[in-house]
């Protein structure tokens, strides 16, 4: 397959895929395995949950325990509140969770297959994709679901446990088939937890050695990836400045995140995993690009919540599994490009030639990006859409809704909004937001990557070396700079603006 | 426009089967495959890690319970997942004086109670925390009178 063969056959298979998952979500009401009794999602709930899962995102806006309002003493739960059987749970969320994660894999490969001398083509969708889950996913989570099984995650078809308490109230304990989603949740940096709180839910996270193994698990293939890349087109030296790259910034993210204030317990963590293991995890999951959240975002700090945007805005550091190597690849044509323009030299990159033609493709891939986070955060606020689910226009508000379309865009997943964003505004703006944020980088890139194939290679080594710590440090600043002359404005109205007025008032 | 119309017919066929065959393997085999061995090798964790006192089921150790009398450690209720299970051992400590008031159990005992079921995170990162529920079923079995209730 050519690079647009390999791309139509990617969308196609998972636009087929969407579409299974639309009819159980919302037939899930007469369908089996449902002992709870959920009615089937509306219409646009569906739809943007298909778009959430089906392009990695997993921004959720339904808690999956649901509404017990019916349950004896059910709490934490609002009501109102959609949720989810154990079939829509298994053929829909872990169903999706499985093929994107798979898809991002099969398309970063398809874009390297360019850069590989003598390459042909990008490969053959359909192998690759097969390839992935029989060989990658379905073994790797098989011993993941058993680990955390091991350390106290349900894995379970029967109902809702009813339990006396000690002092003899009822309970309600909401157990499911939840260790098989955690494992692919986390492995593919899909993020979309079994329960509304995610990973802080003790079920779905029940102790410190499952907190790490989690953590483990959500840098495992973006990580290797890096590696792929140098092993795939033959150079492992190549492999240094996307892996060096992104830990670079990984460790930025980590030191806003742990400045100025060592982490402590606080009001919305979970004292199993303490101030450390709540912001720690809250840095990978947005350097990840994997959305899972152990702990109530609106209780930590707005550096965090910085740090957090930063992970998200990149989405290379290492970023979500694929598609982060692709975008550091891209950032890595920028910089060469850049490098040229100041040394005069013609920019080249692998001994290939970079065209004009190759400059706007990543060019528009990186402005997608800011086109469908800032448009729709003002849309969010000029229609009133915001105000109509109780968020103000001060830093706090302003951060949650510029952190909704920012996580949608990233393919992210994380939020502070949940349910409360089941509008049929917030639910069609963000599935819109999230199908391109997903589909438009991931063509252009093949598309670049397609481009490579055949092109006649330099043999003098006049460019810029690419493997050199330089370079990486270089390409780190030129990214920085790029992000930050982006959504510098928003980030200073959101989370910065918030950490000054906290600093002010704390004085 | 013509090429995609043509990628769609060709592709629609392998395409509607790859779907299918992966909606079968990853949302059902697989879920379905980790919950038989789970519930065949590590029953008691995959089905919600229930406690039993006097062979009754009274909750899970993972899942907070409310306890409001006096005579026992109690929950704290502001955290993520509105069911942490767990508290730090320093609110532990500072809910002794009232427990040994209710019950006449002295306080360097209650303490050793605690101390005793302590569990920690890694290295210096976190604080020292116990589990609410293992806790009171530990004070329940010391056979003091004030417990009568529950014995």
């Amino acid at each position: 397959m050519d690079w647009k063969e390999y791309f139509l056959a990617a969308l196609i298979v998972n636009i087929f895929q969407m579409a299974l998952a639309f009819v159980i979500f919302a037939f899930q009401g007469v369908l089996p395995l449902n002992p709870q009794g959920f009615p089937g999602l509306s219409w646009d709930l569906a739809f943007m949950q298909v778009i959430s899962f089906g392009t990695n995102t997993n921004l959720q806006h339904y808690s999956g325990e649901g509404n017990c309002v019916q349950l004896p003493n059910c709490t934490a739960l609002r009501p109102g509140v959609p949720g989810l059987s154990y079939l829509s749970q298994m053929m829909a969320v872990q169903f999706l969770q499985f093929t994107s994660a798979a898809t991002g894999i099969c398309v970063a490969v398809a874009m390297i297959r360019g850069f590989i001398i003598h390459s042909k083509d990008s490969g053959n969708f359909y192998v690759d994709f097969t390839r992935t889950l029989t060989r990658i996913l379905f073994p790797l989570c098989f011993v993941a679901s058993l680990v955390f099984v091991g350390l106290g995650v349900p894995q379970t078809l029967t109902g809702y446990q009813i339990t006396k308490t000690v002092e003899g109230a009822a309970q309600t304990i909401l157990v499911g088939p939840v260790a098989s989603l955690a494992s692919i949740m986390q492995l593919g940096t899909n993020g979309g937890g079994y329960y509304g709180a995610n990973s802080a839910y003790p079920f779905q996270n029940p102790n410190p050695a499952s907190d790490v193994f989690q953590i483990f698990l959500m840098l495992l293939i973006p990580t290797t990836l890096c590696f792929v890349f140098g092993q795939l087109i033959g150079k492992k030296r190549e492999t240094r400045p996307i892996l060096w790259g992104a830990y670079a910034l990984f460790a930025l993210d980590l030191l806003i995140a742990f400045t100025p204030n060592f982490p402590v317990v606080g009001p919305g963590m979970e004292v199993r995993f303490g101030g450390f293991f709540s912001v720690f995890w809250t840095v990978v999951t947005t350097a990840a690009t994997t959305g899972s959240v152990n702990t109530s975002l609106s209780g930590l700090y707005p550096l965090v919540i910085l740090s957090a945007f930063n992970g998200m805005l990149i989405q290379a550091t290492p970023g979500g599994k694929g598609v982060g190597v692709m975008y550091m690849v891209m950032f890595i044509v920028l910089t060469v490009f850049i490098v040229g323009l100041m040394s005069g030299r013609t920019p080249e990159y692998l001994g290939l030639k970079i065209t004009a033609r190759d400059v706007k493709l990543v060019m528009i891939a990186f402005l997608v990006h800011p086109v469908i986070v800032l448009v729709p955060t003002v849309l969010a606020y000029s229609t009133g859409a915001a105000g109509a689910i109780g968020v103000g226009t001060n830093s706090i508000g302003f951060t949650k809704i510029f952190y909704e379309f920012t996580s949608a865009a990233a393919n992210n997943g994380s939020d502070f909004l949940g349910a409360t964003a089941n509008t049929p505004f917030f639910n069609i703006s963000t599935a819109i937001v999230m199908f391109l944020g997903r589909f438009a980088p991931i063509g252009l890139l093949l598309a670049l990557g397609g481009s490579m194939i055949n092109r006649k290679r330099l043999t003098t080594e006049a460019g810029v070396r690419t493997d050199s710590p330089l370079f990486a440090l270089i390409l780190v600043g030129s990214i920085l700079v790029l992000v930050l002359l982006t959504f510098f404005p928003f980030l200073a109205l959101g989370p910065i603006l918030e950490f000054f007025q906290g600093r002010v008032n704390g004085f | 426009m013509v090429s995609f119309k043509r990628e769609l017919w060709q592709n629609s066929s392998p395409a509607v089967r790859l779907a299918v065959i992966s909606l079968v393997l990853c949302g059902l085999v697989f879920p379905l495959v980790i919950t038989g061995i789970a519930q065949v090798f590590l029953p008691s964790q995959a089905n919600g890690s229930l406690v039993q006192l006097h062979g009754k089921n009274v909750g899970s150790s993972l899942i907070a319970q409310n306890f409001s009398l006096p005579i026992f450690f109690h929950p704290r209720n502001d955290s993520a997942s509105g069911v942490d299970p767990d508290i730090t051992v320093q609110d532990a400590y500072s809910q002794i004086t009232r427990i040994s008031t209710a019950t006449g159990i002295p306080m360097d005992m209650l303490q050793q109670i605690v101390d005793q079921n302590e569990e920690g995170t890694f290295w210096i990162f976190g604080t020292q925390y116990v589990n609410v529920l293992r806790l009171n079923l530990v004070l329940i079995q010391t056979n003091n009178s004030a417990y009568k209730a529950f014995q």
